[in-house]
């Protein structure tokens, strides 16, 4: 009976799969899909549910076979229509996608170390520090505080430098996390697989413990109370008048500051993850992609084949860094607070686990492992720790153990518990499914119609290009 | 009847106790001279007068005087260390493969140990205990935290790392990472559901906390009563079985030898009829009971432990196994006391050199830049590694 | 024209001297082989060739440059490929991506170039890409361009690896046991192949190898090792009938070497 059913089923799952490689049909799928996960949403903003079948949208997109002009519309519509309109509804869920977009690119660019290069990095966390503390420190007052004791107030209430140049320092952070995977990754080069590890470990609670001490001799970072406020770039004037005057009556209530600033970072997010996609998929399909992937199956036949492993090691840690350094920026100023706290080993590990439940070396997968995990964080363990805490309230009792809620330890709270998620993840991936949720798969390149030709006769005289030697 | 070879007895035995002893001796000489020569060096400049200023006495007398009792708590901070890189060593030897979860083997084994004692002295036992009998439950708690620990560590190589035996080196780190982060959690969820409390702390019974004053010496004037508490020699001498005992296993019985020919060479080991899956098991059973002693001898030294107490010891004492030697159980111990000491007399004398500047806060980095440096300058460590031969 | 030159290289491993005074001479358009009983050092002594180990004493010249104390990607850059005794494919990777990897030393595209995929990287890639499938056809692994390299069997991935060294326009093939595991018809499809790499592309081709049906057939000349040192070099003729050589194989007593 069971059989029967499972036989019915994969046959309908393929003549599904047949229907939807038509480019038509899947046109259609989508947009329905997409309009189904929206209007759930809009109408149960609460519901965790809808939302995720509203954003995993964005994973079908990616896979069906559409027209690159029309995923760009429909991606497009989602990230500054959909998305937006349902962030009304439910301000939190602009943030979930900054969150995920901001681990979406440091996961992207631990991949490019750890998936790519081979080279496992347990400290990739300093980079993310290296540059929130970089916007820290100059975007706010810090720098006149240099010389006073952690916990004064600054002599005059400016700020170092204008708002404005948050944008400056996105870059700027981009080449300080850069020099500073090269700095990290110059005496790691030479070390063995698991040492490598541990002190890249090192390296990450020795940016933490400087986060931590640096009030003294002078006051960097302002110690483990940490830095705040931190500025966030302005909102012109005119287009917030705009955008409240289209936005207002369909909202229903003036749209406040920090709601602008909900969706300003959402934006920034959004724009920087999908630089950086770009940017990773470019290099996966390049020189430098293959020079990473030859290092990380056989070094030693890599090197046989004139990749020089120095460079090749340093470039995959300064580009990981850099992605890690820009969302750094704009975590600092969209909290507009940081502290050794959030840069500790805990967070490289979530990270790693994102990386490692995606897929190592999928680019797709990093993402899909973020947004997994994020929202495994934020909103599954979150609305257990809510339920919880309303058992608690109640007088219900555990059933077969007779056990009142209410009995339960406050220590136990299940939003806390991420070392269980990130542990739980590393060990079930690598034990059932080392290659991970959507395993990277090598492109598969179609032979252009003449060379077809030419390979297949077997007259042609190939010697001759060949002998000439250049590429 | 079974036969003891005496001078083997005596060999195994006297060997380590003569190492222990030279190491004890060699860096401590090393780190007092390197520390009264600074003091010297910089006995004209503002370091000084710093010090004068702040402590009331110049630079060297300050110096001199801390002297005797940084190297008695570098010492037993550095035989805690030692316990635990044992355990990381000798997997390691046999494996190639850093247990990164050992260092909550050491938590389960603490926790163990101080659940033990708390019951205990909530039924009133220990309170009304004599001086040997408590000593008596000291050893209990223990033996508790060793049988406990090795097992969790045997559970451990069984479901996490076992089904991953062949795969590339990368992977059973991973899932050793995915392990020590769950057990931390484990140990909270555990704690919180039973006890509700994210600190434990140690009861006081017996006379651990006692201070025996050791000699009274006039070190330039002043006064200094040089004493170690009792815990500490507890410490001291339990750490000092352990490495004894281990030597011995591992020099002198069968056992010993069979887990010497597996982690030399695997595939023969098994052709000469050795079970290694129960050697690997075997190892990771005394790794994890002497983390797990090890565990306990911390808690009952610092008194508190929470659920992540593992983390820095365990770093610590990974630095201090690839110190030595990784594979190699005297270069555990050599490794554990010099970064012991290394790491007390930094604590004690970093900020006074540095005017304040650097504190006893970047003692717990100090670790990480001398692994770092090991790393580079000498990755067999100073007694050389022990590894299996590659294919 | 001497191609490569060593003198005097010595390669030792703690107490054990692994290759001893080897003093060695390889002409320009050669295919030469150098045998030896197992353990005599050769493998080792490409290992110094190719940069992966320092020799204590000794100088390597190559076309002109030393190359003894420069990295193993410096000296490919210069134009020398091997292939691996136990092959050393990549195995995640594709056939396709395989040769073009080889092809490192001869791109030029830039990191920017990349990032920015201008004309000058999508001419690179595509020429590159014709490229690999033509050197595919060469060695005669028509279609396999997008399997992963580690399904393939053995035969076929001999192949790509030395289609993999070709891809660097290399003037020195070093070639590492390269009919090991094949049958006779394989055999002598490779022996045609490093003809054709010397009479069509003008490479170089230095062989280590235990197929005396190989040796005897393709090779000009052949350097014979034995605990790491040079003890005869010759023709075939010559070393077939050479006392030392023939003792250092099969012991004192025995007078003939087998005809393949």
């Amino acid at each position: 009976m069971l059989l029967k059913l499972s036989l019915w089923l994969s046959k309908m799952l393929a003549a599904a799969r047949q229907w939807l490689k038509q480019s038509k049909n899947a046109s259609i799928f989508i947009l329905v899909y997409l309009g189904v996960g929206f209007l759930w949403t809009y109408l149960s903003p609460r519901a965790l549910v809808a939302f995720l079948f509203f954003i995993s949208s964005a994973l079908w997109l990616y896979y069906l076979p559409l027209s690159g002009r029309f995923k760009l519309i429909v991606g497009i519509s989602m990230m500054l229509v959909l998305i937006p309109i349902t962030g009304v509804r439910n301000i939190s869920y602009l943030d979930v996608i900054f969150q995920i977009s901001v681990f979406a690119a440091l996961a992207s660019g631990l991949n490019i170390v750890v998936g790519f290069a081979g080279l496992l990095d347990l400290g990739y966390v300093a980079f993310y520090a290296v540059g929130a503390y970089t916007w820290a420190i100059f975007g706010s007052q810090q720098m006149y505080l240099l010389h006073s004791i952690p916990g004064t107030s600054p002599p005059t209430p400016d700020f170092f430098l204008p708002a404005d140049a948050f944008y400056l320092f996105v870059f700027l952070a981009i080449i300080v996390a850069a020099i500073t995977g090269i700095l990290l990754g110059l005496p790691v080069l030479r070390l063995r697989g698991d040492y490598l590890a541990i002190v890249t470990l090192g390296f990450g609670e020795v940016i933490r413990v400087l986060a931590n001490n640096l009030d003294k001799p002078i006051n960097l970072t302002n110690g483990p109370q940490g830095i705040t406020p931190i500025q966030r770039p302005t909102l012109p004037e005119p287009v917030l008048n705009v955008f409240r005057a289209i936005m207002n009556p369909i909202v229903g209530h003036n749209i406040s500051q920090k709601e602008f600033y909900d969706l300003f970072f959402y934006l920034a997010a959004l724009s920087v993850i999908v630089v950086v996609i770009l940017v990773v998929r470019r290099l996966d399909d390049s020189n430098i992609g293959r020079a990473w992937i030859a290092i990380r199956e056989d070094e030693t036949a890599a090197i046989a084949m004139g990749i020089p492993l120095v460079r090749m090691k340093l470039a995959a840690f300064a580009t990981g860094a850099s992605f890690a350094g820009a969302m750094g920026v704009l975590f600092a100023a969209s909290r507009t607070f940081v502290s050794p706290e959030s840069f500790s080993f805990m967070q490289s590990i979530g990270v790693l686990s994102m990386v490692i439940l995606g897929g190592l070396g999928s680019i797709p997968g990093a993402i899909v492992g973020a947004a997994v995990v994020i929202i495994l964080n934020l909103q599954v363990l979150q609305e257990l720790s809510l339920y919880l805490n309303q058992l608690r309230q109640s007088d219900a009792v555990i059933p077969i153990i007779n056990f009142a809620w209410k009995n339960l330890s406050s220590q136990l709270d299940p939003a806390k518990y991420q070392r269980l998620l990130f542990g739980i993840i590393l060990i079930l991936m690598m034990i059932y499914r080392p290659a991970g949720l959507i395993p990277a798969e090598r492109r598969k390149r179609e032979l252009k119609r003449e060379e077809n030709d030419a390979v297949n006769d077997p007259e042609a005289d190939t010697g001759e290009e060949l002998g000439n030697g250049a590429a | 009847m079974r036969r003891i070879d005496v001078l083997t007895f005596l060999r195994e035995v006297l060997r380590p106790l003569g190492q222990i002893i030279i190491f004890v001796l060699i860096s401590s000489a090393t780190l007092s001279l390197v520390v009264l020569l600074l003091s010297l060096i910089l006995r004209g400049t503002p370091v000084n007068a710093m010090t004068l200023e702040k402590y009331g006495t110049d630079l060297v007398s300050y110096t001199l005087v801390n002297l005797p009792q940084v190297l008695i708590d570098g010492v037993t901070i550095g035989f805690v260390y030692a316990t635990i890189a044992l355990g990381y060593t000798m997997v390691y030897g046999v494996l190639e493969f850093i247990n990164f979860a050992h260092s909550e083997i050491f938590a389960i084994g603490a926790f163990i140990g101080v659940e033990i004692l708390i019951v205990l002295d909530g039924a009133g036992i220990l309170k009304s205990a004599s001086l040997g009998m408590a000593y008596v439950w000291l050893v209990l708690a223990i033996l508790a935290g060793m049988v406990v620990a090795g097992t969790a560590a045997v559970i451990m190589e069984r479901l996490a790392y076992r089904p991953l035996r062949g795969a590339p080196r990368l992977v059973p780190l991973i899932s050793a990472i995915g392990v020590s982060f769950f057990l931390q959690d484990a140990i909270r969820l555990i704690e919180s559901l039973t006890t509700g409390q994210f600190h434990r702390i140690i009861p006081t019974f017996g006379n651990f906390d006692a201070r025996f004053s050791l000699a009274q010496m006039n070190i330039l004037g002043n006064s200094v009563d040089l004493s170690i508490q009792s815990k500490s020699v507890i410490v001291i001498l339990a750490a000092i079985l352990m490495v004894v005992g281990l030597n011995y296993l591992v020099n002198a019985t069968k056992l010993g030898k069979a887990i010497r020919s597996v982690a030399q060479d695997r595939p023969t080991a098994s052709l000469m009829g050795i079970n290694v899956n129960l050697i690997i098991s075997m190892t990771f059973l005394i790794g994890g009971a002497l983390g797990g002693a090890a565990g306990v001898l911390y808690a009952l030294k610092f008194t508190r432990i929470d659920p992540f107490v593992g983390f820095f010891p365990g770093l610590k004492a990974f630095t201090a196994a690839v110190l030595g030697g990784i594979g190699n159980i005297t270069g555990a111990l050599l490794g554990g006391i010099v970064l012991g000491m290394l790491e007390t007399f930094a604590g004690s004398y970093l900020s006074v050199f540095t005017m304040g500047a650097a504190g006893a806060e970047y003692k717990d980095i100090l670790a990480f830049a001398i692994l770092i440096g090991v790393l580079i300058f000498r990755p067999s460590g100073l007694l050389g590694e022990q590894v299996g031969q590659k294919a | 024209m001497a191609l490569l030159e060593t003198r005097n290289i010595t390669k030792r491993f703690g107490g054990l001297q692994a290759v001893g005074k080897m003093d060695f001479t390889l002409d320009q358009g050669r295919i030469v082989s150098i045998i030896g009983p197992n353990g005599a050092g050769k493998t080792t002594f490409f290992n110094t060739l190719t940069g992966i180990y320092r020799p204590e004493e000794g100088e390597v010249l190559f076309d002109g440059h030393a190359l003894v104390g420069l990295r193993p990607d410096q000296i490919t850059t210069l134009g020398i490929a091997r292939t691996f005794q136990n092959i050393r494919l990549f195995g995640a990777m594709t056939v396709l991506e395989n040769i073009l990897v080889g092809m490192y030393p001869r791109l030029r595209q830039t990191f920017l170039d990349i990032l920015a995929r201008n004309r000058k990287f999508h001419q690179e890639e595509d020429d590159a890409h014709r490229r690999a499938f033509e050197l595919m056809t060469y060695v005669g692994l028509q279609g396999v361009e997008n399997e992963l390299a580690r399904n393939l069997p053995y035969g076929q991935q001999r192949r790509i690896e030395i289609a993999r060294a070709l891809a660097s326009s290399p003037k020195l093939l070093l070639l590492d046991e390269p009919t090991a595991g094949m049958n006779p018809r394989e055999t002598d499809d490779a022996v045609r192949l490093f003809r054709r790499l010397r009479d069509e592309l003008g490479i170089t081709i230095l062989l280590i190898e235990h197929s005396m049906r190989v040796v005897m057939d393709i090779s000009e000349r052949i350097t014979v090792m034995d605990y790491g040192v040079k003890i005869a070099e010759g023709t075939p003729a010559e070393i077939a009938s050479n006392p030392r050589v023939i003792e250092a194989y099969l012991g004192r007593g025995a007078s003939e070497l087998m005809e393949a």
